[in-house]
C-alpha cells in the first residue's frame, strides 16, 4: 500500500466510524455461515474480514444509500423472474440450428446517480434477456444486445425505474 | 421430508439444461459478447435452479443460508467479472461480430 492510500484509508475510516462497525459485523457474520462456525477458521476470517473492510473504504468511500422496502419488495421478484426469463431465451438461442442471434452495441443514457444505484443498474442489466452492459462512461451505459430486432428498452427502462424505487431516487433529482 | 427430497431432484434436474446451453453457447456463438451472454445468463439460472433443489433437501437452516449467501456472491461475481470481460474487449477494440 502507498504512502498516499494509507492516508487516504486512514482519514476515510476515521470520519465513518459506525460504517466501520457495520462492514465489520456484516463480513464476519457473512464468515461465519460460509465457514459453518468453526473458531479455529477465524485464523484465516479475522485477518481476511479486517482486509476486506479496509479495502472497501478504499474502493467505495462510505456512502450512504437506505433501501426502501417496498422497492425491495417489488425489485426482488422482478430480478427474478427477468433472469429466469434470460436463461430460457438463451437456451432457446443455443439449441436452435439456425442460432438467431443478431448483436450490436446501443447507447443508453440513464437517469440515476452516480454510485450504487448506477452500479446495480449496470450489473442487472447483463441479467436481463438479451442484453449485456459492457461499459459505465459518465452516466452512459454502452449495452450489447444479442438481437437487435428484439425490443429491448422496455426491459431497461423498467429495470431502470425499479432500481430508482429501490433507492428512493426520483427521475431528474438526486434524490 | 422425502417430498421435499424428491422435489428438490427435480429442480436440481431441471437446472442442468441450463449449464449445458451455457457450455454450448460458449462453443457455438460467433464472439466474445455473445459469448458472454450465454455464460453469465445460462449459468445463473441453472446455478439458481441447483441451489434451490439443495436448499430444499438442506437439513438445518445454518446450511440453507450457507447456500443463498453463496448463490448471492457467484451472482454478484460473475456479473461483475463479465462486466469487465466485456469492457476489457470494447478498449481493445475487439467489434462484436454482426450479420452481413
Amino acid at each position: 500500500m502507498t504512502e498516499s492510500s494509507s492516508n487516504l484509508l486512514y482519514r476515510r475510516l476515521a470520519i465513518s466510524s459506525p460504517r466501520v462497525v457495520v462492514r465489520v459485523l456484516v463480513l464476519s457474520i457473512l464468515w461465519v455461515v460460509l465457514s459453518g462456525n468453526d473458531v479455529k477458521s477465524w485464523i484465516v476470517g479475522a485477518p481476511a474480514v479486517l482486509l476486506a473492510v479496509c479495502w472497501s473504504f478504499i474502493l467505495a468511500p462510505a456512502s450512504y444509500w437506505p433501501l426502501s422496502f417496498g422497492g425491495a419488495c417489488r425489485f426482488i421478484p422482478f430480478f427474478l423472474g427477468k433472469s429466469f426469463h434470460s436463461g430460457i431465451d438463451v437456451m432457446r438461442r443455443t439449441f436452435s440450428p439456425v442460432m438467431p442471434v443478431n448483436p450490436g452495441l446501443v447507447d443508453y443514457a440513464t437517469f440515476l446517480p452516480d454510485g450504487p444505484p448506477r452500479i446495480l443498474f449496470a450489473n442487472t442489466i447483463s441479467l436481463l434477456p438479451g442484453t449485456l452492459s459492457v461499459d459505465l462512461q459518465g452516466n452512459v451505459v454502452i449495452i450489447h444486445t444479442i438481437d437487435k430486432n428484439q425490443p429491448i428498452w422496455t426491459n431497461i427502462h423498467n429495470l431502470e425505474w425499479h432500481v430508482a424505487a429501490l433507492f428512493g431516487v426520483h427521475p431528474g433529482g438526486q434524490k | 421430508m422425502e417430498s421435499f427430497d424428491v422435489l428438490g431432484s427435480g429442480v436440481i434436474i431441471m437446472g442442468l439444461p441450463f449449464f449445458l446451453s451455457g457450455t454450448v453457447g460458449l462453443l457455438r456463438f460467433p464472439d466474445i459478447y455473445t459469448r458472454l451472454h450465454a455464460l453469465t445468463k445460462a449459468d445463473n439460472v441453472g446455478l439458481g435452479m441447483i441451489i434451490l433443489g439443495l436448499i430444499l433437501q438442506a437439513g438445518s437452516w445454518a446450511v440453507v443460508a450457507k447456500l443463498f449467501f453463496i448463490w448471492i456472491l457467484v451472482l454478484i461475481a460473475s456479473s461483475a467479472s463479465c462486466h469487465l470481460v466485456a469492457r476489457r474487449a470494447l478498449q481493445k477494440r475487439i467489434q462484436p461480430w454482426s450479420r452481413k
